[in-house]
């Protein structure tokens, strides 16, 4: 198999985004086509190394580690980018889109990446856990992208500034409609996965998987949760609320979801701390130092 | 080329004059088109009559006498019955490539009042259609405006000439108002006062696909009218408030002489709608809308002032692609040229090579005629052998009109070898 490097597809990505970037000041389809093409091959190698990841640990890129948990909620941005761009060509989700991507890549390095072979034990009721907290992840980062859109247009509008050229921002009815529809399939989703975790940790009482109520990990993803409920319900009850009370709600929400997971993570990782997420062992930055070809 | 353009434009020549040239009719046009070719019989023409101009395009073989702008303004006088001398200073006349410049700008919206606007395309179309109806076209202008209407895509594909909306109306809804609503066919439209660029605005917004069209106007004849022109209704200025109140998108004419709605008056209305966003497009002069209703959530206020802003700085960079249009235009008519003088050189050609082959082969019977033993194998040699001299002995005159049609106008050369071949 292929092997690459997080160094491959993260410089892919940088250069997409500086594409993306570069589109303000030269429009040209040239430019449009390069950042396509960056992202494509990114997402190739991203994917390589996420199957030799998973072919070196023999465990799903989901349950192996932090790091690899982290990079698949990136590749998922990067395929959700890459959907809405050859859609609709135009639109400037990439000049959001792309520094999450990229915040997620680099954090990765940050977290841990050694394989966490406790989950040979109830190895479905992990990949359970781990696949609804990944797509509830990556709903509560699209409605974070479309919340900075929104919060962008509508800014734009209110200062009655002329349209650019080269980038244009979804409207605004279509951004919100989205962002509620992100957020009422983000919260279920993270709750049903955060209460898989805590059913394993007490089918699990006594062995590795004991879960202990100072890991901030777990301490962490309930409070953000919680919050996440919160609005949740908000917005179940609201009939109509100003789309950017909606909009700068949900930005800080998933945006303090998006923090303090990946914040935590890369806190454990640091000193050390006990937690079944990611438990005293070395940042992926060093424990994958020279692996790359 | 025998081609001539005569015309008179927004740029040239007044609406007085414009108007009392123009064909402003389809029957008029008919008419204008039979005495055209009763008048100027074998005679390829096209009559292009809009708001912004008048123009004839004529064209004749390259061995008719040519068409001359003095026959065309006699025309044009006689036909809509105007003394020459009120409009004959104001006309303008382009020949040849010179024409073909002037038709490819035409309809790639140089020339036109609002650089890139669309419909001139149409108008230029519409005309050639007429012109092809009428029965008036012939080969070079058949040629000339599908070129014209080639060029006219690649201009509108490879520059941004049409980029952008430069009117207020166009501005404020494809601009603003598509940028805060996905679809219209929801939405209901308050019309407050009924002036003209409130009915433009109507156009855009119908052509998005509004269907409730609320009208208000102190005059309630007018708010009837422009009510039943739009497909809307008509409600008492009394009810302005409830209306306020339920509208998504508010254009605003009145000719108030001050605001007619401030921030807290809005805030009361719309207090039944709260969390609805409002578009308000305050097209008044003085404005109806105090600039704090702007301020409020979800609502969007745009006045003529922070409209003309975009439209001016589309306006520009319409302006910036002037070059490259002008560019492309060039590139195209020189196209267009080349590929013309190398069909009328190939007449020449094709007929030099008829009337000598003709002659090659008459002689050949002669001959052949004379020598009745010769085998078939024979004979086929001598008219291989013959057909090569008449080949090499045309090839220098046909490779120097070749290379003078790519050149530009090769009449002197085609003219020439007609006299000496009598062709």
């Amino acid at each position: 198999m292929l092997k690459t490097s997080v160094f491959c597809f993260l410089a892919s990505y940088v250069l997409a985004f500086a594409c993306e970037l570069g589109q303000f000041r030269w429009r040209h389809a040239l430019a449009r086509i390069v950042s396509l093409l960056m992202a494509v091959a990114g997402l190739i190698a991203h994917t390589f190394y996420l199957l030799y990841r998973s072919n070196q640990s023999d465990l799903p890129p989901l349950l192996s580690s932090a790091h690899d948990w982290l990079l698949v909620v990136a590749w998922l941005a990067v395929l959700v980018y890459l959907f809405v761009s050859l859609a609709e060509g135009e639109l400037g989700i990439g000049l959001v889109m792309w520094p999450v991507v990229l915040l997620l890549v680099v954090s990765a390095q940050y977290v841990t990446a050694a394989p966490s072979h406790v989950l040979d034990y109830h190895r479905n009721w992990k990949l359970l856990h781990a696949t609804l907290l990944m797509l509830g992840t990556t709903f509560v980062l699209l409605g974070f992208v479309l919340s900075l859109l929104y919060l962008w247009q509508h800014r734009r509008l209110k200062q009655r500034q002329t349209q650019s050229r080269a980038i244009k921002l979804p409207n605004l009815e279509l951004i919100e409609r989205l962002n509620r529809w992100t957020i009422l399939a983000a919260v279920p989703l993270q709750t049903l996965g955060i209460a898989s975790g805590f059913g394993l940790s007490i089918f699990s009482k006594g062995g590795e998987l004991a879960m202990t109520w100072t890991d901030p990990v777990v301490i962490g993803g309930a409070v953000t949760c919680l919050l996440m409920g919160v609005l949740f319900v908000w917005l179940l009850i609201q009939k109509r609320s100003p789309g950017r009370q909606v909009a700068l709600l949900t930005a800080w929400a998933c945006g303090f979801l998006l923090v303090t997971l990946i914040g935590l993570q890369m806190l454990t990782a640091a000193v050390g701390m006990r937690s079944i997420h990611g438990n005293a062992s070395a940042p992926a930055a060093v424990a994958t130092e020279g692996q790359a070809p | 080329m025998n081609l001539l353009a005569l015309y008179c434009t927004h740029q040239t020549t007044s609406l007085a004059v414009r108007e009392r040239l123009a064909f402003a009719t389809s029957e008029r046009l008919v008419t204008g088109y039979a005495a055209m070719k009763q008048r100027f019989p074998e005679t390829e023409i096209v009559i292009l009559s809009t708001c912004n101009r008048v123009e004839l395009y004529v064209a004749r073989r390259s061995d008719a006498e040519p068409m001359t702008p003095p026959m065309l303004a006699q025309f044009l006088s006689e036909f809509h019955d105007l003394p020459l001398d009120d409009f004959v200073g104001e006309l303008r006349a382009a020949t040849g490539s010179e024409a073909v410049r002037h038709l490819f700008e035409v309809i790639s919206s140089l020339d036109s009042m609002v650089l890139g606007e669309p419909q001139i395309v149409n108008q230029v179309r519409e005309a050639y259609r007429v012109a092809e109806a009428q029965g008036a076209c012939g080969p070079i202008i058949h040629a000339l405006f599908q070129g014209a209407i080639r060029t006219s895509s690649r201009v509108r594909t490879e520059t941004r000439l049409a980029e952008g909306k430069v009117s207020i109306a166009s501005v404020a809804v494809g601009d603003f108002a598509k940028s805060i609503f996905d679809h219209f066919d929801d939405k209901l439209v308050l019309v407050i006062g009924a002036g003209e660029m409130a009915e433009e605005t109507l156009r855009y917004l119908k052509d998005e696909g509004v269907r409730e069209i609320v009208v208000v106007n102190r005059s309630p004849e007018r708010a009837q009218r422009v009510a039943a022109e739009w497909g809307g209704r008509a409600v008492p200025w009394s009810e302005l408030n409830t209306w306020l109140g339920q509208a998504d998108v508010i254009v605003s004419t009145t000719g108030a002489d001050k605001p007619i709605v401030d921030a807290s008056l809005f805030k009361q209305v719309r207090a039944a709608a709260a969390g609805r966003t409002a578009f308000i497009l305050d097209l008044g002069a003085p404005r109806d809308f105090d600039t704090n209703v702007g301020d409020l959530n979800d609502v969007f206020l745009y006045d003529i002032d922070s409209l003309k802003k975009t439209c001016e700085a589309n306006r520009k960079a319409r302006v910036r692609e002037i070059d490259k249009a002008r560019k492309l235009i060039d590139e195209e008519a020189a196209k267009f040229m080349a590929e013309y003088y190398h069909r009328a050189s190939g007449e020449v050609v094709s007929r030099l090579m008829q009337d000598w082959h003709a002659v090659s082969k008459d002689e050949l019977d002669r001959l052949f005629h004379k020598l009745p033993d010769l085998n078939e194998k024979d004979r086929e040699q001598i008219e291989r052998t013959v057909e090569r001299i008449v080949n090499k002995l045309l090839h220098p005159p046909l490779e120097a009109l070749k290379v003078e049609a790519r050149e530009g106008t090769p009449h002197g050369l085609i003219n020439a070898l007609k006299r000496l071949f009598r062709i």
